[in-house]
This record gives structure tokens, C-alpha cells and sequence, in this order.
């Protein structure tokens, strides 16, 4: 065997071992309750802003606390705690994408996604409110 | 019956799309045609090759006549037509317009063709006896891309999607059954203001003309097989590979420069699919350059050189396909929206697969291959291994990215009877994303600086070892100076940036002594050398800002408590109007705000202060804006102060809801007062003094029929300031109106709204602004050297841009002789 085959080898060998060990750092998709049997792992969430609920902001108190709840896939809802400001819109929002974890009973997100149905694509037309013409 | 449409402009969308009618059968055509003559003999190719041509212009002409009509409808707001409603508006400055094209797929793709035309026609002029097979391959990309506009049914499947169609054709709701339907749509939906930016009319054609690009080397590689020479086409790649290298690497640098500008991704690199979709092709396309290298010297790695290549394209093709297809979904917020053509998509690209494959095992065997060894000190052994772990490299983040790709797969792995179990969840991203990618590219990113800093001064074939090692010992010993007293003033412990930072200085220092010493200074050889000092400048300028930012909007006046875990990062600081906050070294104000067209822009000073004497060292003001779009919400532009060793940015978060505000304030309160009643503000105490006639006030007008009324009110402060006010209440023509009277100073606004003259009563309005409700949330960071990173992308297109006109100039050589 030439020695570039046998780098070559090496190299490939290498790099598989890295590729599947670097697939512990996958995530997947859970929903609160799952998230709580392994409360303090990160995990991803998509839900819907729960809108019977209030959404908390106040940045006359402080500007890095917002807090709203969230209904997952399962239908559970829980209150999720972000550290930051609140996202301009994010009433609009159609879905969310949550990155973070379970403390206790509330999701603390460390990233936010947020769907809104308007985000590339509108497809509700805009006319000019004009009354019908005679 | 049918409705009379009016006011519609249906040529310049009936031009449009006839020519991509035309342009498709045209690709279709010169693809037949110069295959034919790429398979025939001498005489019979020549004319077959002629007509290849005709019907190459005659596409490329069509294609002309596509982006001309659509650019004439989204120029002139022709609104009639969906792709000008949905990318574009009237308010948009004409400098947007172009990025309007390129917003949606079709245009992106669209674009991509024009590139693809432009080359072809180089081509035919520059590429001599390869121009049959290599023009046959474009041709055939074309017709693919073509198809991707055609937006025609086949049965119930959809072929591409047609940027002419009407909105009426497109969308349903009753508006349309009036024929006058267009005086009532007044605007278009407009462009995704993160695009609004000027980033975002040069990179994409640029990054385009990089993918385009990609095709030459792989046509010639195809081009190579099919026709078994296997060495005419070195020459002309080489050229071509450079220069795709180049353009897609700055494109890809532009990007960055966008993200970074716009901060949409956090910085100039976040490792989001869509930038890892262009990043991935560019690094194996490096390492086919590199591969290329070493067969036009020594011979060997040819296969290695036609497996780059045609890997290069097929990653272009696989990332559009992941961009363009939605498949990314929830894992990036930034590729296309989903046209529903994934399918034609992955046929795209598994015939492409397909041929190259076939290509590539029919004649495998008979590809030139080197037996006999090469020697460990040779520059071909090392520039093989580079190749390699470029390569792989770019599969860890194609790995990644894929992971909406893989769960397709588990999708039907799950079907399988006792799999189930174990595949139940789709994967997903890794949480932190950027510490995966980083976790293993670093290391990648620091072999690939130390072989960058010493395969040139290895010869090929075999070198001088002694020589070799003595060569590299005063840029080494540079380097390590250079490591330790960044590493001490940055603060920048972890042992693999220590490495990454050291090897990229090596990189920097050797290739820099390369071209003083074994060049002699000599810049028109030197282009590989310019190269790596700008990327080991990139990889300097992409470690140290990245790993020193500081985020500085960190209120330390104000104790929050311990609410939080100490992980809390407060990172968003509250400006009231007027109010200085202390932040970090430097006094920060929120003067003021003003509206300029869509844009609120929020004046911010600034002011380095000494925190000892209180001295004012340094002042300046900071723009930033927000668009409160109606449609997306907030969408911030930061402003930044450059320095020429740190970016402080400033970035608006949040704002108050200015509109319900204002509706809230709509609501007057009021009290029925009688003379010399007192009524309470929120900031003052008011006093009616007595009923006027005559009032005066510059609102108003008299009239000789007028009965007005003034109620004189006096507004006492707190802290002892008194107003003074006088609303008016008239009747004119016997209709009652008032005339209101606004204190700026407690921002209130008084009027009289009923006299009750039985009663001797007045009923008094008044709205109050809420003072407190002028605030800013913003967020300030600090980028240490980032012009690094500019100066390091600059000079490795510069560098390749030499190597580019010295290769260019040897070629000609040889086609002169």
C-alpha cells in the first residue's frame, strides 16, 4: 500500500470516529414533559404562544426578563422564561421554536425562533380601503 | 362571462414568458447539438458545433429578454404581476430594486443562469477543442434551470414556478371580479428589510457568479473523461478553478460581511445552513485546486482532482437543493421559501450524480495513475493530505447540516418492524450550534494553517530536508513571539485557540518569508503566497473577535437581585429619553428620535468618560434604526462606531408599542368642574380660574358671529412651576366645536368639552402622555479587530486574483506556440 492510501485511510477512519462522535451533540425535538424527565439537559421545543395567557414584559423593571406560555405539540402548556427582550411582533407569532431547558416547572429558553405567518411570504392582499365604486 | 381587466401591463409579462419558452428549447437544443458534435468525427462535429452555438446564443439571448421584462415589471411597479407584488413596494430606493430580483427563487435562479450564459459565451470563444463536450454540459445545466421558470403542469405536477404570473392568477379573493381590480392595489408587499442593505445588491450576484463558476472545472472534468485526454485540460481548469475559488470565496466573505453588518446571525459567522451550504462546496473546490496542483506537476491524483471537481458541483447542486426545497425549515430562518419543487430539485441533482458517476466508473480504470511512490518530504504528499482534510472538513459540516435530511431518512427507517423503537425522535440541531462546528473545525482550521505555512517550501518530488526545516525556523520563532504577547494581552487561554492562533500566525509568517526570500519579492509569482497570508489572517480575524467580543449593555447601577442564576446575562440595557445610563467606560444618552420614511432612527451618544475625574475623553453619536414594519415587526439595523482596532456596536431590541400607546392616549379623561375647582393631572394640579369671551389663542380665528368661551386653567407642579392654559369652546354656524390647548412642557392637552350653563358647569377633557413610555431597549457590543478579517479576505482574493492572471498568461503561451 502507497502511503498516501494509507493517510488516506487514516484520515477517513479519523474523521468517521469524529462525525459519529459529534453526533452526542445532537439535539431532538421534545415536548415539556420529556424535557422534564431530563430537567437541566438542553432541549428543542416548537409550540404555539399560549394567548389566553399574559405575556410579561417589562423593561421599566428589567429589560432581560420576558415571559409568556407556551402550548408544545402534546397540548401541554408551560411558562417559558427567556433572558432578553421580547421580540418585536411576537403576539404575531404562528409558531415558536424554543431552544433551552427545564427548571422546575418553567422552560428557560436560551434561543428563541419565532414562525410568523408574514415572515417571507404575505398572502393576504392589501387593498385600499375605498368604498365601492358607484 | 369573462371581466374586462383594466389598467394592466400584459406585454412585458407575455416577452417574458415566451422567452423562457425560448430559452428552454434553445438549451435543450445546443445540448443535443453539441453533443453530437462532441461524438462525431472531424468534419460532421464542426457543423454540429456551429449550430450548438446558434442555439447557445439564441438561449442566451432568451435569457437576456427574461431578466430584461422581469427587471421592466419590477421597475415600474407593475403590480399587476405576483413577483413585483410580493418583493417589491413603492417606497423601496431605486438602489433596493436589483436586491428585489433576487429576493425570490425564481429570480435567484434566474440569475444564476445569466451567469451561466456569460461563461458559456467565454467559452465558446477561449476553450478551443473542449468547447463541444464542455459547452454540452452547461447547456444541459441550463435547460435544468430553465425548467425550474417553466411553471407548466404535467398532469397534476407542477414544473418550476413562472415569475410572470399575474396576481391574479395566483391568488383568489373576490377583489378580482371587479375589472378595475388594480386601482385598488396600491403597493406591493415590499423587500424583507434585512435585505434592505447594500451588502445585499453585490453579494448575491457575486456569490452566484461563484456557484456558476463551479461548473467550468466540472464540465471539464466531464469534458476530460468523455473525450480520454487526460492532460489538454489541465491548463484551462486550473484557470477556471482559481477564478471560481476566488469569486465564490468572496462571495461568500460578502455574506459575512452582511450578517455582520445587519447582525441578523450575531456576528460575521454563525454556521446557519444557508452559509454552510456555500461554505462546503468552496472548501472542497479549494481542495480540487490543490489536487489539480499536484497532477500538472508530478502526475498523480488525477482521480483525486476529477472526484473533487465534480464533488464541488454536486455540493452546489445539494445545497440548493437544501436552500430551495424548505427542507431547512426549522433550522434556519434565512433560506428560501418552499415553491414546492423539491422534487425537481432532487432530480436535479441525482442526474447530475448519475452521469458524473457513470463518467467517472466507465473509465476508471483507465484514468493515469503513479505506482511508484511519492517521498514523505515532497510538496505532493502534503498538499494531498491538505486536500483530503479540506475534504473531510467539509463532510463534518454537510454532516450537520443535513440533520432535516437524515430525519426524512428515520422517517422511513421507522418503518421497518423493530427499528422503531430505537429511531422515535427526529434529531435535532445541536443547542450550541456554534461550539459543535467550532469543536471540531478549529482543530481542522489549525492542521490546514501549518500546512499552509509549510508545504511551499517543499519541492515536489523530493526536497532537502535539512533546508526545509531551517527555512521555517525564523518564521516560526515570529510566530510564537507574536502568539504569547496576543495570547497575554487577550486574554485568550484555551490551549486550541492558543494552537489556532499560533498556526495561523506560522501560516502568516512563513508564506510572507516564502515570497521575500525564496521569490525575492516578486508579486507576480507570489499569488499562492498572498493567498495564505490572507487566510491565516482570515482564521486570526475570525479568532480573536469572536472570542473577545464583549457585550458592554450591562446596566451595573441597578441591582436586580438575584432573581436569575449567575448565567443570566442582562444583556439589554433600558435608555429613558434624556437619561444618561452609565455603560461600561462610556455615558450613554438616548437623545432623541426621528422617522425618515419606513426608518425610526434613535439618536444615541456616546461618552468615554474617565472614571475618576468624570472627564469626557471622547463623544459621538450613534444612529441606529428600526423599521417597525408592519408585516414582520422590528427589524433593527445597528449602527456602529469603527475604530480601527474594535467595532462598538448598537443595536435597538426593543421599543415601546408606539401605537397602542397613542390609542391609549386617545382615551381624555374629564371632570365637570365649576369655577375654581381644582382638578389632578399626573403631573400637576390644575385650577379653572374663570370662563373668558374673547379668548385669543393661535389655533384660532375670530369671527364676528362666533360665541367662543375660554376656560382660563392654571397648572400647578409639584416643584412649583405654574402654567397657564386656555381651551376654547365655540359655536360657529350653530354648530359647537372645540379648540384644544396642549401644555408641552407636562405634555397634557386640554379642552372644554360641554358647557352646562344650568349647572354653572364645565365639562374639562384632558389626555396625558405618558412621558415614561419614551424609551429604548439596546444592546451595545464590542467586535476587538475585525478589520483583521477584511484585510485577510482581501488579500486572499488579491492573491488569487495574481495567480489567476499568471495562469491566464501561461495558457496563452501555450496557445500561441
Amino acid at each position: 500500500m502507497k502511503k498516501t492510501h494509507i493517510a488516506a485511510l487514516i484520515l477517513i477512519v479519523i474523521s468517521i470516529g469524529v462525525i459519529i462522535s459529534m453526533t452526542s451533540d445532537f439535539s431532538s425535538w421534545e415536548t415539556f414533559a420529556t424535557a422534564q424527565e431530563a430537567e437541566g439537559k438542553e432541549f428543542h421545543i416548537v409550540g404555539e404562544l399560549a394567548r389566553k395567557e399574559d405575556i410579561l414584559y417589562e423593561p421599566e423593571k428589567d429589560p432581560n426578563y420576558f415571559a409568556f406560555y407556551m402550548t408544545d405539540k402534546s397540548g401541554e402548556e408551560r411558562k417559558v422564561v427567556f433572558q432578553g427582550a421580547k421580540p418585536q411582533d411576537f403576539e404575531r407569532s404562528e409558531e415558536i421554536v424554543l431552544t433551552g431547558k427545564m427548571e422546575g416547572e418553567e422552560f428557560h429558553a436560551s434561543k428563541i425562533l419565532m414562525k410568523c405567518p408574514s415572515k417571507y411570504i404575505n398572502d393576504e392582499l392589501e387593498v385600499k380601503a375605498v368604498a365601492a365604486e358607484n | 362571462m369573462d371581466i374586462q381587466y383594466t389598467g394592466e401591463h400584459l406585454l412585458p409579462g407575455q416577452i417574458g414568458r415566451l422567452s423562457i419558452i425560448i430559452a428552454f428549447v434553445f438549451a435543450l437544443t445546443a445540448c443535443v447539438a453539441y453533443f453530437i458534435s462532441a461524438t462525431r468525427d472531424e468534419l460532421s462535429a464542426a457543423s454540429w458545433k456551429r449550430v450548438g452555438r446558434m442555439a447557445f446564443f439564441a438561449h442566451g439571448a432568451a435569457i437576456l429578454g427574461i431578466v430584461a421584462s422581469l427587471f421592466y415589471i419590477i421597475f415600474n411597479h407593475y403590480f399587476e404581476y405576483q413577483y413585483a407584488w410580493q418583493h417589491s413596494s413603492r417606497a423601496l430606493p431605486t438602489k433596493y430594486i436589483l436586491s428585489c430580483f433576487w429576493e425570490g427563487q425564481e429570480g435567484s435562479f434566474l440569475l444564476w443562469s445569466f451567469w451561466h450564459v456569460v461563461l458559456g459565451v467565454v467559452l465558446i470563444f477561449r476553450s478551443g477543442k473542449w468547447e463541444a463536450p464542455v459547452l454540452a454540459v452547461i447547456a444541459i445545466t441550463q435547460a435544468f434551470l430553465g425548467s425550474m421558470l417553466l411553471g407548466i403542469y404535467v398532469g397534476d405536477y407542477k414544473i418550476g414556478s413562472n415569475p410572470f404570473l399575474l396576481l391574479r392568477q395566483t391568488m383568489d379573493a373576490p377583489i378580482f371580479a371587479q375589472g378595475n381590480y388594480l386601482q385598488f392595489i396600491e403597493d406591493g408587499n415590499g423587500l424583507n428589510p434585512l435585505l434592505q442593505n447594500y451588502w445585499m445588491t453585490i453579494h448575491p450576484p457575486t456569490l452566484f457568479l461563484g456557484f456558476a463558476a463551479t461548473i467550468v472545472p466540472f464540465a471539464f472534468v466531464i469534458a476530460s473523461l468523455w473525450k480520454k485526454d487526460y492532460t489538454g485540460w489541465v491548463g484551462q481548469t486550473l484557470s477556471w478553478s482559481i477564478f471560481a475559488s476566488m469569486v465564490l470565496g468572496v462571495g461568500i466573505l460578502m455574506g459575512g460581511a452582511w450578517a455582520y453588518e445587519s447582525l441578523t446571525f450575531g456576528g460575521f459567522w454563525a454556521w446557519d445552513p444557508v452559509e454552510n451550504a456555500s461554505l462546503v462546496p468552496w472548501l472542497i473546490l479549494l481542495a480540487g485546486l490543490h489536487g489539480l496542483l499536484i497532477y500538472k506537476h508530478t502526475g498523480r491524483a488525477l482521480r483525486l482532482t476529477y472526484g473533487l471537481f465534480i464533488l464541488t458541483f454536486l455540493f452546489i447542486l445539494y445545497s440548493t437543493f437544501l436552500t430551495r426545497s424548505g427542507i431547512l425549515g426549522d433550522t434556519s430562518v434565512h433560506s428560501f421559501t418552499d415553491l414546492g419543487m423539491s422534487g425537481q430539485l432532487l432530480f436535479f441533482m441525482l442526474f447530475f450524480v448519475l452521469l458524473s458517476m457513470a463518467f467517472l466508473v466507465k473509465d476508471w480504470k483507465k484514468i493515469p495513475s503513479i505506482h511508484e511512490e511519492e517521498k514523505l518530504a515532497s510538496r505532493e504528499f502534503w498538499l494531498f493530505i491538505g486536500a483530503l482534510i479540506l475534504t473531510l472538513s467539509a463532510l463534518q459540516i454537510t454532516f450537520t447540516t443535513s440533520i432535516p435530511v437524515w430525519n426524512k431518512f428515520l422517517v422511513l427507517f421507522r418503518k421497518i418492524p423493530g427499528l422503531s423503537d430505537f429511531i422515535q425522535k427526529d434529531l435535532a440541531p445541536p443547542v450550541d450550534v456554534a461550539g459543535h462546528y467550532n469543536g471540531i473545525q478549529v482543530w481542522i482550521a489549525i492542521i490546514i494553517a501549518l500546512l499552509s505555512a509549510m508545504v511551499q517550501f517543499l519541492r515536489y518530488k523530493n526536497s532537502d530536508t535539512t533546508k526545509f526545516f531551517k527555512a521555517l525556523i525564523i518564521p516560526a520563532v515570529i510566530a510564537v513571539v507574536l502568539t504569547v504577547v496576543i495570547v497575554i494581552a487577550l486574554e485568550i487561554y484555551p490551549p486550541q485557540y492558543v494552537l489556532l492562533l499560533f498556526a495561523s500566525l506560522f501560516s502568516i509568517a512563513a508564506n510572507f518569508n516564502y515570497l521575500l526570500v525564496v521569490l525575492k519579492g516578486k508579486l507576480n509569482v507570489g499569488g499562492a503566497s498572498v493567498a495564505h497570508v490572507g487566510f491565516g489572517l482570515i482564521l486570526v480575524g475570525a479568532l480573536i473577535p469572536n472570542y473577545t467580543q464583549r457585550v458592554i449593555s450591562i446596566n451595573n447601577e441597578v441591582d436586580f437581585g438575584n432573581s436569575f442564576d449567575e448565567k443570566n446575562k442582562r444583556e439589554n440595557i433600558l435608555l429613558r429619553k434624556g437619561k444618561p445610563v452609565l455603560m461600561h467606560d462610556y455615558m450613554v444618552t438616548y437623545k432623541a428620535d426621528s422617522v425618515s420614511g419606513a426608518d425610526n432612527f434613535y439618536v444615541v451618544q456616546y461618552a468615554r468618560i474617565n472614571k475618576e475625574t468624570g472627564d469626557v475623553r471622547e463623544e459621538f453619536t450613534l444612529y441606529p434604526n428600526a423599521q417597525i414594519n408592519p408585516k414582520m415587526g422590528l427589524i433593527a439595523n445597528p449602527d456602529t462606531r469603527h475604530y480601527f482596532t474594535k467595532d462598538i456596536y448598537t443595536h435597538v431590541t426593543s421599543v415601546p408599542d408606539k401605537k397602542a400607546s397613542e390609542e391609549a392616549e386617545a382615551n381624555f379623561e374629564r371632570d365637570t368642574v365649576t369655577i375654581g375647582d381644582t382638578f389632578y393631572l399626573a403631573k400637576a394640579y390644575a385650577v379653572l380660574e374663570s370662563l373668558v369671551p374673547n379668548p385669543q389663542h393661535e389655533n384660532y380665528q375670530p369671527d364676528a358671529n362666533d360665541i367662543a368661551v375660554g376656560a382660563s386653567i392654571k397648572l400647578y407642579t409639584l416643584d412649583g412651576k405654574i402654567f397657564e392654559s386656555t381651551p376654547i369652546y365655540l359655536i360657529r354656524d350653530r354648530t359647537a366645536s372645540t379648540i384644544e390647548d396642549e401644555v408641552k412642557e407636562l405634555s397634557v392637552t386640554l379642552r372644554v368639552e360641554r358647557i352646562l350653563p344650568e349647572k354653572e358647569q364645565i365639562v374639562i377633557g384632558y389626555k396625558q402622555k405618558d412621558l415614561d413610555n419614551d424609551f429604548i431597549i439596546m444592546k451595545a457590543i464590542v467586535f476587538p479587530y475585525i478589520n483583521i478579517l477584511w484585510l485577510g479576505s482581501l488579500m486572499m482574493a488579491f492573491g488569487m486574483l495574481i495567480s489567476l492572471v499568471k495562469r491566464y498568461r501561461d495558457n496563452l503561451r501555450i496557445f500561441r506556440s
